[in-house]
């Protein structure tokens, strides 16, 4: 592994909550003042430091909702010219598809966990759909054209 | 290069991944070398989940979708480029698939240059250079590939590797010729220039434009001040459907030089796929002269005597040049007529562009045959064996260099 | 704690779930932050050079194309680690990291042959169908160990068998 003097890494901070929005999250860390970047996005926040101090903030960010507020590594640093929209010349990079359908999921996924937490009874198992027989089909098909 | 054509040339990357294959750099080293430069298309997002069926070409992975939908971008003015070079990785079938749809998709649907590669991890920038001027070419002198007519008095000298071609045209037609083996550079051009000249009997300083091409392009056409010096593949591309007419729809190109060949795949005479050769002389000109000299024979008898043989009655071996010529001797020895050798020796020559160049240009009849190699007479036949097509040979077929080059300058002319 | 291989390897909602369970995801994401800040490099845009595509031959011979190659020079290694697994199935739109499906197919194969615990679940369509695909996670994820021990080791190597019994 590479090592850099000390460790900088970079999370997302997608926030999916009714309580919080971006724009008090990024206060919030603001306020904290720990070291780090920070990048307000649609989705929520991107946060670039040395791994403690990120470490830090996206624990105390979560629990300001924590069943709406996800995280999620990052490759590049925010703000990296070599992602950057604009200097890669328009059109958003690869994985901004996949977070945004993610991103629509959340609100479920957050309902679900609240669900989990009040210690409800786990979900049935829906019935798998598969594959009509042949034969079965055969039936139908029978029944039908003989209508 | 005039002022008026060193614009940045804005690109489109349709590619399924190339940054995960490590060619990204040699991609933009390339594109940097003729001041063009890759952007990614915006695309509509909702547009990715019914792509498939709008296309209508469903496949499995995502970055191949993404591909579809920066095509459809482009085509529907989202996208604001100049060119499009659409790419995937050598040997995936999905991609190869892809790949050639979404070029026909665009050359269809948009007035935009298109090209398209298969790229590995050993893919060079010095390898991608000619594409992209090929693509950078297209985009910037466009005015001049429109041109379909000669006019004036011009000159075009294609500098080969073995032999040196130039030809004077006027008004349409082809009043000098030139043709020369290649020694040193400039001087085989000016013999080739002056033998034209005499001929048309037009005295040099009356000539209006000139356009010099092939792997001397930038040395003679400095020397002779030439308005146009463009690489083989545009050139080729315009003079082949010039000299066959058959200008407008698809064609395919194949060139088999001195010492490499070509494949292209060419739409109203605009280079779109191609493939190019060099790595080995057994599919070359060169090959051909070997097997002349063993036979007794000059290269201009040997096509003439292969269309008398069966190439099926001769085992060879290999392509190579050195263990091909040894088994096509051997046959000799053990009884073979040298017609027969003759016919093989073409045989071997196409099935190696067959096998080689043809992988990844799909072949869109007219299938026209150029190059120094096409006037012996056994490879047209051969290839049209092979590949159950009807072989185009135009007449000059080996001075399709020097005519494109004489064509395309004649855009210099003042009117 | 067991690092867990998730697959689509760079999920949002699959990394934040093992996370917050208390296991360590394995994903695209470091693999690539290890390849953008490495200093010695320069090969915009993510640093992978013509000799990925080479390391990549270990997981992939040379007929498989440079692209799954180059991709599998840095998912490899992530399987090689992987002490537990949540695949998700049919999951949405797929670019990127995750934009090749051969490479998609090789990883989930390599994957499935290691002999480790693992959940596939389908990717939901629905706030019930999400309500399953939590909690289904949720219990997979307790029910690996937390402290990494000898003991726990046997824990997955008796969870994996089974697994494999119950197949």
């Amino acid at each position: 592994m590479t090592e850099i003097k000390k460790e900088e890494i970079t999370k997302y901070i997608v926030i999916s909550s009714d309580k919080v929005l971006p724009a008090d999250a990024a206060m919030k860390i603001y306020e904290s003042e720990f070291p780090v970047t920070v990048k307000e996005t649609c989705f929520g926040l991107i946060v670039t430091g040395f791994r403690e101090d990120v470490m830090a903030v996206v624990e105390k960010i979560r629990q300001l909702d924590k069943n709406h507020i996800f995280i999620k590594d990052r490759g590049f640093p925010a703000g990296d010219a070599r992602r950057c929209r604009a200097s890669r010349g328009g059109g958003p990079r690869p994985g901004f598809h996949f977070l945004r359908e993610e991103v629509e999921m959340l609100p479920a996924i957050g309902a679900a966990l609240d669900e989990l937490e009040a210690n409800k009874p786990l979900k049935k198992e829906t019935k798998e759909k598969s594959r009509l027989k042949v034969s079965d089909l055969e039936k139908i098909i029978e029944a039908e054209l003989s209508r | 290069m005039s002022a008026e054509d060193s614009g940045l040339v804005k690109i489109a990357l349709v590619s399924c991944g190339s940054e995960y294959a490590g060619v990204q750099p040699e991609f933009d080293e390339a594109a940097a070398k003729v001041n063009a430069k890759f952007v990614y298309p915006e695309i509509d997002v909702a547009s990715i989940d019914t792509i498939g069926k709008d296309f209508g070409l469903e496949v499995a992975s995502g970055d191949l979708r993404l591909m579809m939908a920066r095509a459809k971008a482009v085509v529907e003015g989202i996208a604001n480029v100049d060119g499009v070079f659409i790419t995937t990785c050598f040997r995936c079938a999905e991609g190869a698939i892809v790949r050639n749809e979404v070029r026909r998709y665009i050359h269809r649907h948009a007035n935009i240059p298109v090209i398209s590669y298969s790229f590995t991890e050993s893919t060079t920038a010095g390898t991608l250079l000619t594409r992209l001027e090929a693509l950078t070419t297209v985009v910037r002198r466009r005015h001049l590939l429109a041109r379909e007519v000669q006019k004036g008095l011009t000159a075009g000298i294609d500098s080969g590797s073995t032999t040196t071609k130039a030809v004077i045209m006027k008004d349409n037609k082809i009043i000098g010729k030139g043709w020369v083996p290649t020694t040193k550079v400039l001087e085989s051009a000016e013999e080739a220039y002056s033998q034209a000249l005499k001929e048309a009997g037009v005295p040099r300083e009356e000539v209006q434009a000139m356009g010099t091409t092939g792997y001397g392009r930038f040395l003679i056409g400095n020397h002779f001040k030439a308005q146009l010096v463009q690489e083989e593949i545009t050139v080729n591309s315009k003079g082949a459907v010039y000299l066959a007419d058959r200008q407008r729809g698809p064609a395919t190109v194949i060139d088999i030089g001195g010492m490499d060949n070509k494949a292209i795949s060419v739409e109203d005479g605009i280079p779109g796929m191609f493939t190019m050769g060099g790595i080995c002389a057994g599919a070359s000109g060169r090959f051909f002269e070997m097997i002349s000299k063993r036979l007794g024979v000059d290269i201009t008898e040997l096509g003439d005597l292969a269309v008398k043989g069966m190439h099926e009655n001769v085992s060879m071996n290999s392509y190579c040049i050195v263990f091909g010529t040894q088994s096509l001797v051997n046959s000799l020895a053990k009884g073979a007529t040298p017609e027969d050798v003759a016919a093989a020796a073409c045989y071997s020559v196409v099935e190696q562009i067959y096998e080689q160049q043809l992988q990844e240009v799909d072949v869109k009849e007219p299938l026209i045959l150029v190059g120094g190699s096409s006037l012996i007479a056994g490879v047209p036949k051969a290839l049209g064996e092979l590949l159950k097509i009807n072989v185009l040979v135009p007449e000059n077929s080996h001075l399709i260099g020097a005519v494109g080059a004489a064509l395309l300058a004649s855009g210099y002319v003042e009117e | 704690m067991a690092k867990v291989f998730i697959y689509p390897i760079n999920s949002l909602i699959l990394s934040d779930l093992v996370e917050r369970f208390g296991h360590k995801p394995l994903t695209m994401m470091n693999q690539i932050r290890e390849k953008v800040t490495s200093i010695s490099l320069d090969s915009p845009p993510i640093n992978i050079t013509s000799e990925d595509p080479k390391a990549g031959l270990k997981y992939a011979a040379i007929e498989v194309p440079a692209g799954v190659r180059g991709r599998m020079s840095l998912i490899g290694p992530l399987i090689e680690e992987t002490e537990a697994a949540i695949i998700v199935e049919n999951p949405p739109t797929n670019f990127g990291c995750v934009g090749c499906n051969r490479t998609n197919e090789l990883t989930k194969y390599l994957v499935r042959s290691k002999n480790v615990p693992i959940l596939e679940v389908k990717y939901p369509e629905s706030e019930e169908e999400a309500r399953d695909f939590v909690s289904k996670i949720a219990e997979f994820l307790e029910s690996l160990p937390k402290e990494k021990s000898e003991e726990d080791e046997k824990a997955i190597e008796e969870k994996t068998t089974e697994m494999e019994d119950k197949k």
